[in-house]
């Protein structure tokens, strides 16, 4: 009798939980409270290390599309008509010499070809060939200024209510070596629903991180002020800005 | 012929109980946080990337008020329990795990990821930190499962099952009590702990090999998973224990230290 009272009264408060957990997950304290893990695992595990490269073999030739939808507005509408021979890619922002990039300056640049592993966050993972310009390259060509601290990335495509995708880097994480700006996709010019023409790859961290049809990189010594102040579309959804678990 | 109750005996140090107490709170909330991650892609393969020919386990719904479990290529119908659950609002949807069991109970990534992320880490500590105090006070030798603990499991299993009249001689932990901490503690937790390292790319970069061991990164979720399934399935047999073996001694003992034999 005091068994089945004991296993009853454990179900009954293990089902009263949903509630309470959703009440504590939408207090504004332990939210931040929850998410001082996220300075220790960035601290610890940080921007260290190479992801593994993988062989052809291993890549998926049907990389999987996931994010926002391609962008259908008129400007990339044109671009895309012009087989983007219109686009340019701007730098600038807290740099010496900002540029705009059109594509054939982007394959001026001396290329890098990585085969990884993309991992993301919802927990899937597909392996790509990525060809493109290392992004620590490009800083070099503009010279970030002293103050600079981040790369923010602002592109093309949008939650479905207007609001833009954008992310960010620090720099120690944008001159990581195999951070890319990544202009082909398994020996193919990208195509729109990958990013066309430029895309982010940051192997070390995760998917969200690796922005699509980006538009402009702007250098900032904080990104407080844009957008949400958290760095990133999902990062102002709640989701953590150091990507690397 | 008056009998003497046996005088209770301090049996569990102060930073035992504090670490069973905060155990059993993380590991409730890591389980429901890990179901709300493991909803946002219900497949499990045993592979590095997701292959769907190396599919050991998919929740889904292939229509709306149907929900559906394949384990190794066989489908079974899991409406209302698997796959078609209750969505957290009122309702219910397609969603791997309904919202009693996931944390938080509606669809929220980043509000799981939070809650995990953070108790990982109280878990972890708190394992370091009961491992170090345990080491130094050498109370760690009477837990650990020994090799000439292992003839005396049956007898003692058979002392439960009434089949012996006394158990074999030991310690203050038996053969059986032995060998579930020692799966517990030193097999199941640090795998849980190194496979969900395993699923981090930033880990991965530092420390490849630690993901390779388990067969990857999509293999390190299924290991991470079976070894949540395997944790479940001791608390179950625990708290049945704890439930049938005298209750309230039992919870006295695991909160004051006090332990009536």
């Amino acid at each position: 009798m005091k068994r089945r009272l004991f296993v009853a009264s454990s179900l009954s408060a293990l089902a009263g939980c949903g509630p309470i957990s959703a009440a504590l997950s939408q207090n504004r304290g332990v939210e931040r409270a929850l998410a001082s893990a996220e300075t220790l695992n960035h601290a610890l595990i940080g921007t260290r290390g190479l992801a593994r490269e993988y062989r052809e073999g291993d890549v998926d030739r049907q990389f999987r599309v996931n994010g926002f939808a391609t962008p259908s507005d008129a400007n990339y509408a044109r671009l895309l008509a012009g087989q983007f021979a219109s686009y340019r890619l701007v730098v600038d922002g807290a740099v010496d010499r900002p540029r705009a990039f059109d594509l054939g300056e982007l394959y001026a640049l001396p290329q890098q070809t990585q085969i990884t592993r993309h991992d993301c966050v919802e927990g899937w993972s597909a392996i790509g060939k990525w060809s493109g310009v290392r992004l620590s390259d490009l800083l070099d060509a503009v010279r970030p200024r002293d103050d600079a601290r981040y790369a923010v990335f602002r592109c093309m495509d949008n939650d479905g209510a207007g609001n833009l995708y954008y992310e960010s880097l620090d720099l120690h994480q944008a001159r990581h070596p195999q951070t890319l700006l990544a202009l082909r996709l398994n020996d193919a010019p990208l195509d729109p629903d990958h990013g066309a023409p430029v895309r982010l790859r940051v192997p070390t961290q995760l998917g969200y991180k690796s922005a699509k049809w980006i538009a402009r990189i702007e250098l900032v010594g904080s990104f407080a002020k844009i957008y949400s102040g958290n760095g990133g579309y999902w990062e102002d959804e709640g989701y953590e800005w150091y990507a690397g678990i | 012929m008056s009998s003497v109750r046996p005088a209770p005996i301090y049996r569990y140090a102060l930073l035992t109980r504090a670490s069973h107490w905060v155990w059993f709170v993380a590991f409730f909330v890591l389980v429901g946080s890990g179901l709300q991650i493991f909803n946002a892609s219900p497949n499990l393969d045993a592979s590095d990337k997701s292959d769907p020919a190396r599919r050991v386990l998919a929740i889904g719904s292939p229509a709306a008020g149907v929900g559906t479990t394949t384990i190794f290529g066989h489908t079974f119908v899991t409406t209302n329990w698997l796959g078609w659950t209750g969505n957290g609002m009122g309702s219910r949807g397609a969603r791997a795990f309904g919202a009693t069991l996931t944390i938080p109970g509606y669809q929220d990534l980043s509000g799981g990821r939070r809650w995990h992320l953070f108790f990982a880490w109280v878990a972890t500590v708190c394992w370091l930190a009961w491992l170090i105090s345990s080491a130094i006070k050498g109370s760690l030798r009477e837990m650990v499962l020994r090799p000439g603990d292992v003839p005396k499991l049956w007898p003692m299993q058979a002392y439960y099952l009434k089949l012996r009249e006394t158990p074999p001689p030991h310690g203050i932990y038996n053969p059986l009590q032995k060998a579930a901490y020692t799966l517990v503690l030193f097999l199941l937790a640090p795998l849980v702990v190194v496979t969900g390292l395993a699923l981090s790319p930033g880990i991965d970069a530092i420390a490849n090999p630690l993901t390779v061991v388990f067969g990857g990164r999509q293999f390190a979720r299924l290991w991470h998973f079976a070894g949540m399934v395997l944790l479940l399935g001791f608390f179950a047999i625990h708290v049945f224990q704890v439930a049938t073996q005298g209750f309230v001694n039992q919870m006295r003992s695991m909160i004051t230290g006090w332990y009536r034999p």
